[in-house]
């Protein structure tokens, strides 16, 4: 399957590129130049249709670039995915992943089992705002086209190497984990438009991902609990 | 009360600033100057510059954003989403509470629910779709509804859809059932204005904006309630047969939740006339 990746120099991108099964063929975009990067600013013209020509899913990582003004990334989470899926609904493109995240939800009372079934609540923070805007831009292409979006909505990445215990947050999920949700939400059979919350295996986890592993089949194998 | 109008010169503009500028300060902005005179200041703002909006919104107690841009989508984008979120960290920066948005109807009322269903009022789930113009005014209107959650602000969002002459109608084609005259369209700001902030149903709060129509596919009974705002001119005629009779006079206002300053539709800029944007052609959609 060939595959598209934003955001490649982003440490989410990278961190889920280095875990992905190899049987992916992987062109990895950015809004800046790097080595090895298929550098595009996800503009209205023949550069974005290029860019996606051939693919049969896309990756949305959706990270700001290092000092990024709220906005201009709130332009790339709006302007930029529009043209990316109108690009890929015009390439044919079958399936997009959008890397969204679960802090959107926070808002929500610690009380609750907050689920897929619970609306969104952004804070007007560049992060937040820039991830909710892009869903809501998918959202809108698999209402409207035959384009398939799973929006993944990505506890805090953590490196398990790295990481103190016990969690100082408890949506934490391991880089391995994302990318093997990633890979499930590829395949899965899943409706037009699904959301999908995933976080690490850890009990005592702030939102369930009974959804995650009913509609991908996906199961977190690292946890961060203290041994 | 001083009111900063972003968007001056647009199509809606020459309607709304007659309707406002004997009761309230106005400083009208855009870039190019609006094609009317008008009591109040003009000030060069292109709501994609942050830094402008931003200066532009100093010392103002309400913003009403009447910008639009739909050529291109650079353009869209950096006005109708991009100028949205200006203008509303510029209302946090200043403390203005009062904001009224527009945008078409699709902001909200894309195809899905316009080619399907009926009795379509305003306090739906948005879906947009992927039109340029509709998705790119409800990202704005989303960044609104947002920043009127977070912060201590009220968010009114004004929606149209075709805007008319009733005096000279296109007879050849089919207006859509939500429709109202340029000079309606511009007199609903006294209320809305006017309205006190706590009246308001919620910080956030959706209108469509329209004349009594017979099709019943929208409703526009949510501005008569909460606003006390009804439009003056029968648009009716365009669905009318040529063979009946003519439609009865304009209702008065119903009573507004809040006092106006000046009721509604008593300022009939017929002087405008000359600039009906309309004039070279018959009707507009809100652009």
């Amino acid at each position: 399957m060939r595959l598209l990746i934003t955001s490649g120099t982003s440490a989410l991108a990278q961190a889920v590129m280095a875990s992905l099964p190899a049987r992916y063929m992987l062109r990895v975009t950015d809004r800046v130049d790097g080595p090895g990067l298929w550098a595009a600013d996800l503009g209205h013209g023949p550069e974005t249709d290029a860019l996606v020509a051939g693919m049969d899913a896309i990756v949305v990582v959706g990270e700001p670039l290092p000092g990024e003004g709220t906005g201009a990334y709130v332009d790339a989470m709006t302007r930029g995915v529009y043209n990316l899926l109108w690009a890929a609904h015009q390439a044919r493109v079958q399936r997009v992943i959008y890397l969204s995240t679960l802090r959107l939800m926070d808002a929500h009372g610690v009380e609750y089992n907050v689920t897929e079934r619970f609306r969104p609540r952004p804070t007007t923070d560049r992060d937040l705002m820039g991830k909710h805007l892009g869903e809501y831009v998918c959202r809108e292409f698999a209402r409207e086209h035959k384009l398939t979006v799973v929006a993944l909505r990505v506890g805090e990445v953590v490196d398990p190497e790295g990481a103190g215990v016990p969690p100082a947050d408890s949506t934490w999920i391991a880089p391995q984990d994302v990318a093997a949700a990633v890979d499930a939400a590829l395949s899965a059979d899943v409706p037009r438009w699904s959301v999908v919350h995933v976080q690490g295996a850890q009990t005592g986890a702030r939102y369930p991902i009974g959804d995650a592993q009913k509609v991908l089949g996906f199961v977190p194998v690292i946890d961060f609990q203290p041994r | 009360m001083k009111v900063l109008i972003l968007g001056g010169a647009g199509m809606l503009g020459p309607y709304v600033i007659p309707a406002l500028e004997h009761d309230y300060d106005l400083r009208v902005t855009d870039i190019k100057r609006p094609p009317l005179e008008f009591r109040g200041e003009f000030r060069h703002v292109d709501v994609a510059n942050a830094d402008e909006v931003m200066a532009a919104a100093e010392g103002m107690d309400a913003i009403i954003n009447l910008s639009v841009l739909r050529q291109d989508r650079k353009l869209a984008f950096d006005v109708n989403a991009l100028g949205c979120y200006h203008m509303m960290e510029a209302a946090v920066k200043h403390g203005i509470r009062r904001i009224i948005n527009t945008g078409p109807h699709f902001t909200i009322a894309g195809p899905t629910y316009e080619r399907i269903d009926y009795e379509i009022g305003p306090d739906i789930p948005p879906q947009s779709g992927t039109n340029l113009y509709a998705l790119s005014k409800s990202v704005g209107h989303e960044i609104t509804r947002v920043y009127a959650e977070q912060h201590d602000l009220y968010v009114q969002m004004y929606l149209y859809y075709n805007f008319l002459d009733p005096a000279n109608p296109n007879r050849e084609r089919e207006y859509a059932p939500f429709a109202i005259s340029w000079r309606d369209g511009g007199t609903v700001y006294r209320q809305g204005l006017s309205i006190p902030l706590e009246a308001l149903p919620s910080r956030f709060e959706t209108f469509f904006i329209f004349s009594d129509m017979p099709h019943g596919r929208f409703v526009n009974t949510k501005a008569k309630r909460i606003l006390g705002w009804q439009a003056q001119e029968d648009v009716s005629i365009v669905w009318r047969r040529a063979d009946s009779p003519p439609p009865a006079p304009a209702q008065e206002s119903v009573p507004a939740v809040a006092d106006a300053p000046v009721a509604a539709g008593s300022s009939a800029p017929e002087a405008l006339a000359s600039t009906d944007p309309a004039a070279d052609g018959d009707d507009a959609k809100l652009a």
